[in-house]
This record gives C-alpha cells, sequence and structure tokens, in this order.
C-alpha cells in the first residue's frame, strides 16, 4: 500500500505564490492604464 | 482608449476562471496518490510554461512581421508579449521549484525543461533591457525585432542540447513525475487551466499593448 | 560574390590590424586564461579531483570568457572615434561588414583558444595530442555559432548604454547549446572515448552554426540601416 507523501504545503506555496504574481500584474497594468489617461 | 478597458474585462473574467481553476484543482480533482498533494502544482506550472512559451514565439513573430512590414505596431505588440511573458516566466521558475523540491528531491535539476525556462526567462529579461537602453524609437524597434527573432529561433536548440545531455546522464528521481495517460478528471481541469492562462494571456497582452511604451 | 569576399577581408584585415597594434584585448585574454588555469590548479585536491574531470569545464570556461572579450571590442574601436558612420558609407554591403567582423573576432578568438588550450597542456600534463583533430573541429564548431551572434548583437549593443553589461546578458542563453555540446565532446574525447559517440552532438553544433550564421547575416543590415 503506497503512503500518499504529506506534502501539501509544496501545493499551498505554489497556488498563493501564483495567485499574487498573476493578480498583481493585473493591478500593475490597471494602474498604468489609469495613470497615462490622466 | 477603449482597448484599455476591453483588455482588463477580458483579464477580469479569466483571472475569475482561474479562481474556479483553482477550486476545481484543489477541491475535485483526485489526489495523485503516488505524488501526494503537490502534483496538483502541475495544473499550473504546466500551462505558465505554455503561456511563456505563446509569449516567446509572439515576440519572435511580431519581430519578423516588423522587420517585414515595416509596421511600428508589431514592435509594440511584441513588447507587449515580451513584459507578460517576464511573467508567465516568473510563475513557471516559482512553482517549478516548488514541484521539484518534494517530486524529485531537489529545489533545481538542470535538465531540459527547467533549462529551457530559465533561458527563456533571461532572454525576456534581456529583450527588455535592451529596450530600455534604446532611446530612438525605430531603432529599438529594429534591435528589439533582431533579439526576439534569435531568441526564438534558439529555443529548439537549447531544448534539443539540454535533453541529449540528461539523457546521457540520468539523475535519480525520488518519485516519478507523472505518468503519460491522465485519468479524465485530471486531463479535464488540465485542459481547463490551459484554456484559462491563453485567455489571461490576451487579456495582459491587450492590456499592456494599450498602455504603449511608457518613455 | 568576390566582391562581397573581398570587401570581407578588407574589413577583417584592418580589425587585426588594429588589435596587434593595441593588443589590449588579446592581452587581457591571456591573463584571464593564466588565471583560471592556476585558480582551477590550486582549488583542488589533487587526490580527490582527477584533473580529467576539471579539463572540459576549465577548458570553455576559458573560451568563453575570451569569446565576449572578443566581442565586447569588435565595435568599441570604431564607436570611439567615430569611425562607424565612415565604414557604413564606405562602398561595401553590409554582409561585407558583418563577415569581416566576424572573421575578425573568429580569428582573434581562435588565436586566444589555441594559446590557451598549450598552456593547458603545459600545466596539466593532459594527454591532448591524440585527439588534436576532433578537438580543434570541436573548438570552431562551438565558437563560430556563438561569435556569430555575438558579433550581430555587439553592433547594436555598442550604441546603447551599460554595453559592457548588456552583452553579456542578452549572449548568455547563445552561449548555452554550443558550451554543452562542447564541454560533452572534450569530456569525452578526453576520456578515450570513440569518434563515433560524439557525432551526434557534432552534427547539432554544426546545425547551430549554419543556423545562426545565416540568421546573423541576414539580420545584420537592420542593425545598421538608419
Amino acid at each position: 500500500m503506497i503512503e500518499t507523501p504529506h506534502n501539501s504545503a509544496f501545493m499551498v506555496a505554489a497556488y498563493i505564490v501564483t495567485a499574487v504574481i498573476l493578480v498583481g500584474y493585473a493591478f500593475v497594468l490597471a494602474r498604468r492604464a489609469r495613470g497615462r489617461s490622466r | 482608449m477603449t482597448q484599455a478597458p476591453r483588455g482588463r474585462w477580458t483579464t477580469a473574467v479569466a483571472l475569475l476562471l482561474l479562481a474556479g481553476v483553482y477550486v476545481r484543482a484543489l477541491a475535485f480533482t483526485p489526489t495523485e496518490i503516488a505524488q501526494g498533494p503537490a502534483q496538483k502544482i502541475f495544473y499550473l506550472h504546466v500551462p505558465a510554461a505554455w503561456s511563456a512559451m505563446l509569449s516567446m514565439a509572439l515576440v519572435g513573430l511580431g519581430g519578423i512581421l516588423f522587420l517585414f512590414l515595416k509596421d511600428e505596431r508589431y514592435d509594440r505588440f511584441a513588447a507587449a508579449s515580451a513584459e507578460v511573458g517576464t511573467v508567465f516566466s516568473l510563475v513557471m521558475l516559482t512553482t517549478g521549484p516548488l514541484w521539484a523540491k518534494p517530486i524529485w528531491g531537489t529545489w533545481w535539476t538542470w535538465d531540459a525543461r527547467l533549462t529551457l525556462t530559465l533561458m527563456m526567462f533571461f532572454l525576456f529579461i534581456g529583450y527588455q533591457l535592451l529596450r530600455g537602453a534604446v532611446a530612438d524609437p525605430g531603432l529599438r524597434a529594429r534591435y528589439s525585432a533582431v533579439v526576439g527573432i534569435c531568441g526564438l529561433v534558439l529555443l529548439p536548440f537549447i531544448h534539443l542540447s539540454v535533453y541529449l545531455f540528461r539523457t546521457l546522464h540520468p539523475r535519480p528521481i525520488v518519485l516519478k513525475p507523472s505518468a503519460p495517460s491522465l485519468p479524465p478528471e485530471m486531463l479535464i481541469t488540465l485542459l481547463v487551466s490551459f484554456a484559462v492562462f491563453t485567455l489571461l494571456y490576451i487579456g495582459f497582452v491587450v492590456q499592456r499593448y494599450a498602455i504603449g511604451e511608457s518613455r | 560574390m568576390s566582391d562581397l569576399l573581398r570587401h570581407a577581408w578588407l574589413v577583417a584585415r584592418k580589425d587585426l590590424q588594429v588589435e596587434v597594434r593595441s593588443r589590449t584585448a588579446f592581452t587581457l585574454a591571456l591573463v584571464f586564461t593564466a588565471l583560471v588555469l592556476v585558480v582551477f590548479e590550486y582549488g583542488r585536491d589533487p587526490t580527490a579531483v582527477p584533473t580529467l574531470d576539471l579539463a572540459p569545464s576549465i577548458l570553455w570556461v576559458t573560451f568563453s570568457f575570451a569569446a565576449v572579450l572578443a566581442l565586447n571590442r569588435a565595435f568599441q574601436a570604431e564607436l570611439e572615434n567615430d569611425a562607424l558612420e565612415g565604414l557604413l558609407l564606405a562602398p561595401i554591403s553590409r554582409h561585407s561588414l558583418f563577415w569581416g567582423k566576424l572573421a575578425a573576432n573568429l580569428a582573434f578568438v581562435a588565436l586566444v583558444q589555441v594559446i590557451g588550450l598549450v598552456l593547458f597542456v603545459l600545466f596539466f600534463n593532459v594527454p591532448v595530442w591524440r585527439v588534436l583533430g576532433p578537438l580543434g573541429a570541436t573548438m570552431a564548431l562551438a565558437s563560430l555559432g556563438f561569435i556569430a551572434v555575438g558579433t550581430l548583437f555587439s553592433a547594436m549593443v555598442v550604441r546603447t548604454r551599460f554595453a559592457e553589461l548588456m552583452l553579456p546578458v542578452l549572449l548568455l542563453p547563445f552561449l548555452l547549446p554550443p558550451l554543452i555540446a562542447a564541454v560533452t565532446i572534450t569530456t569525452q574525447l578526453l576520456g578515450g572515448r570513440p569518434l563515433s559517440e560524439v557525432g551526434g552532438w557534432l552534427r547539432l553544433l554544426a546545425a547551430y552554426d549554419l543556423t545562426f550564421v545565416t540568421l546573423a547575416t541576414l539580420l545584420f543590415p537592420a542593425t545598421v540601416t538608419e
């Protein structure tokens, strides 16, 4: 019987980091656009 | 400036769908028995890689079109694609080691995929550094096209050389990475994620294109 | 065609004459080569790490640096004296200019590599004589494609800010395939492996060279057109 490894910490970290990067970039883009149209 | 709002909406929708992917991957997709929960990083890492490659391909293509057709919009598009590609590369470079450590036992390994990732990241960075260092728009566009095209042509060589090297020097792995055939629930999650990341690419590029050159 | 070659030769000769007179880059490359050899010699435990293991790495670190150095000075002289404009006005095609520059860079790199190899053999006592032919071919093939891209990039970079920083950053990804191939081949050759085993790698190098020399030749005019 294979013992499933307990490595969900890595999964959580990866999912959080990805979200931060992608959402963060979306915000950066939105702010830069607003800055130009002012 | 009707492009930027359209881009923002696309990105917003894509991010919402990404949240859906998160839910599906974390709660509704079975955990791989041998690899554990960390395997689920796969549903983010691989589509991010796809988006990064797509970005690079379009940077190169934009460069070719610019040199032939002399339309500066192609250069503007290439610049946007390069910046977006850097972001996706960053996702790859962070999720990659986070996946590698539990599965392979080491944060980094110079295998074909990861080395290619790193080189792509350097190419994106180099491309943008070059753009930042050239003031004249015409010159900048031409230089960028040259680097972009060379970068694109380089990718298959990097992959080939690292792949050939690694097949001669196989690395011991702690757990075997995902088997070639995925059960349907996993495959669907992966495919949906691919679609969402592609949509995200489109949204980002449209937004970035609308912003144009900030100098 | 003969005009192309003749003009290229003129450009190459001019570059080499300039280099012979100033000798700065060349001296730097040699000093660095000697430095690397000394560091590696004293930095290892001879009983733990046989020279043969380190040999390919040492050799190719040196060669890579020599290549980048050559490229850095490729357009430097022109830029300093605003001679680049004059060169572009000369009645020679852009392709001649590129091939001339490429030839000069290759000659420079070849010379440094040969001397580096001699020093290497002297200091490390590695059996190179038997595989001199294939090793020489490897050195030539590994350098060609990379120098072609480097010549192309140095033409662009020389007019930008932070030129000396920009060139290595841009070139690093392009160094990887020839470097991997070259180190692997050198390891096999020095380890006494049969030539047939390195055939695949040599073909990869040849394909890389063909691709990038062609691409660089085609793209060079775009970098100097006004």
